[in-house]
């Protein structure tokens, strides 16, 4: 790679975070992108969010038949940033998956003198880059196709961008979490984070309202990040014209609630994977390949 | 055991490949999480979505069906289309070439391993989503319903196998060509709701997916007198045969020449 300098011998602890997190991204970014060219790339970003918007879309209209209203400003949002839960979080799990049993190279990465956590959350950030294009042409779609509110003006980017990044955050600490799990299990590894991903689709609210889940699950909901992180976009983006999952709760606490979740998951995620990593090289399993 | 030849050998690989579908992969019991409570969390979610917007409860009905046909669809993609591109990453390529049956048994066996997994799945879908949301069928024709889901899942594999011939010369483009093969299917076919709502001509340019014939015919037989039928379910069931008959002489083509085509350029061993 072009551009990566030779480290020096007493380089700092964050300058050396710094350049694997740099060379994490852009070997991320290799792999998710090289494997066409960039326009096909491109349409193969934004096929499968737009198809989701539409078959959303022709439920909506299969059965209301009638005006537009805030329902299809909330299946865009939740549409349009969904991508990036996939990319980020499934795709750092499977990330690791795919050094530890496709490319082999776990082993290597892991005992090469950087940081494990900054090579994961640059492999992370490479995926979510990924979800950018989709984010933009659902909204897009969704302003110029659909008709939803999406205006500028009413926009609240003081809201938006925090919640934003928060987001981000949120889904690296998670991606944590499941690389934590995933040390530990074998042959259905490959199939856990789209479990965790499928599950965190019903009850973060992405495409309904978490008030229409039974009680138990809105309190689960309640306390993951993502499902704040949704309404702090949709309400900073379409701002009254909108379905909520906390109607109840003002802009204010949405992001705080959001910036405390974040903080509690991204330390638990700390610990967790700590502990995870730690437990896997004593019982000699961290680069254990299961043939599935 | 001895050698056997013609069909003898011809089923045994056939049976060969098939069990570790049906009897290898449920000595593992942790599929009864994956392979059944995982498509129902997605299908659990769009009956939300019906829930939100106030649908009938046919509706919810459509979307439990449509969970079950996305575990039939997963299964040809994944575990057929994909497959030999898998088995190129494992180094099994190779050896399935080398012995003395050909590729068509192997492919078969997937099939039909492959099959009788999934039904079982899909079964296991359909009762818990219908018990979880108190949906009720009416199925009054149960041989022509039958019928009608034999030949949509012969022509399902049928076309799994066109796929799995056209992936045999594909590295890494064959997983994204999956993954690009899912909503944008869900969509076309009408996984949950009826595919007239995108309008007659649309659903007849999608019907090419086998799965969207088949399953306007079943939900015409399951919630007769409510659900708007793209066509007739018989005639439905005459273009199901007409496309089981077409995607199973394409496979058999395409399948001889992609391989003569992947020995050609070398690409049979090519794992990245």
């Amino acid at each position: 790679m072009g551009g990566v300098a030779i480290p020096r011998s007493q380089e700092g602890r964050f300058a050396r975070w710094w350049r694997t997190f740099t060379v994490a991204y852009w070997l991320g970014w290799q792999i998710e992108s090289n494997w066409t060219d960039p326009l096909l790339f491109l349409i193969y970003s934004v096929v499968r969010p737009l198809g989701g918007v539409l078959i959303l879309t022709v439920m909506f209209f299969v059965v209301a038949r009638g005006p537009r209203g805030p329902v299809l400003g909330f299946f865009v949002t939740g549409s349009a940033f969904w991508p990036f839960v996939v990319m980020a979080m499934q795709g750092m799990a499977m990330g690791v998956l795919a050094d530890r049993e496709h490319w082999k190279t776990l082993r290597y990465i892991y005992s090469a003198p950087i940081s494990y956590r900054a090579y994961l959350v640059g492999r992370s950030l490479a995926q979510a880059t990924s979800a950018l294009a989709a984010m933009g042409i659902t909204l897009l779609f969704g302003r110029w196709v659909l008709g939803i509110p999406l205006h500028l003006s009413s926009m609240r980017p003081l809201l938006l961008v925090p919640s934003f990044f928060l987001g981000i955050a949120a889904i690296v600490a998670m991606g944590l979490v499941i690389i934590s799990a995933l040390v530990w299990i074998s042959g259905e590894a490959w199939r856990l984070p789209e479990a965790v991903g499928a599950a965190l689709y019903l009850v973060c609210g992405v495409i309904f309202p978490v008030s229409v889940l039974p009680r138990g699950l809105q309190v689960l909901s309640m306390g993951i990040p993502l499902t704040w992180w949704l309404e702090a976009m949709r309400r900073s983006l379409l701002g009254e014209q909108t379905l909520l999952s906390f109607p109840w709760a003002s802009d204010g606490r949405v992001l705080g609630t959001l910036a405390l979740l974040v903080a509690v998951w991204s330390i638990g995620a700390a610990r967790a994977f700590s502990f995870a990593e730690f437990r896997a090289r004593a019982l000699g399993i961290l680069d254990q390949e299961t043939g599935h | 055991m001895r050698p056997g030849r013609g069909i003898v050998r011809f089923l045994r690989a056939m049976v060969g490949r098939s069990y570790p579908r049906i009897i290898g992969s449920n000595r593992d019991k942790s599929w009864l999480f994956y392979d059944t409570v995982l498509p129902l969390l997605g299908t659990i979610a769009f009956v939300y979505v019906y829930k939100t917007l106030g649908a009938p409860e046919r509706f919810v009905g459509y979307v439990i069906m449509g969970g079950a046909t996305t575990a039939f669809w997963m299964n040809v993609m994944w575990s057929m289309a994909a497959q030999f591109y898998w088995e190129k990453q494992g180094g099994n390529l190779e050896l399935y070439l080398m012995m003395p049956c050909g590729l068509t048994p192997i492919l078969l066996g997937m099939s039909l391993g492959g099959l009788v997994a999934t039904l079982l799945r899909a079964i296991l879908i359909v009762s818990l989503g219908s018990l979880l949301f108190h949906v009720s069928y009416t199925l009054r024709q149960i041989p022509l319903f039958l019928l009608i889901f034999a030949v949509t899942v012969v022509a399902l594999y049928g076309l799994g196998v066109v796929f799995a011939s056209l992936f045999l010369f594909w590295g890494r483009e064959a997983w994204h060509t999956v993954n690009l093969f899912m909503e944008p299917v869900f969509l076309a076919s009408g996984f949950y709701f009826p595919v007239r709502a995108l309008g007659f001509w649309v659903g007849v340019g999608a019907s090419i997916i086998p799965l969207t014939l088949g399953l306007d015919a079943m939900r015409q037989l399951l919630f007769a007198g409510s659900h708007p039928a793209l066509l007739p379910a018989r005639v439905e069931l005459a273009f199901l045969v007409v496309l089981a008959l077409f995607f199973l002489l394409l496979a058999r083509r395409l399948l001889q020449q992609m391989e003569y085509l992947a020995r050609r350029e070398g690409r049979l061993s090519l794992r990245f």
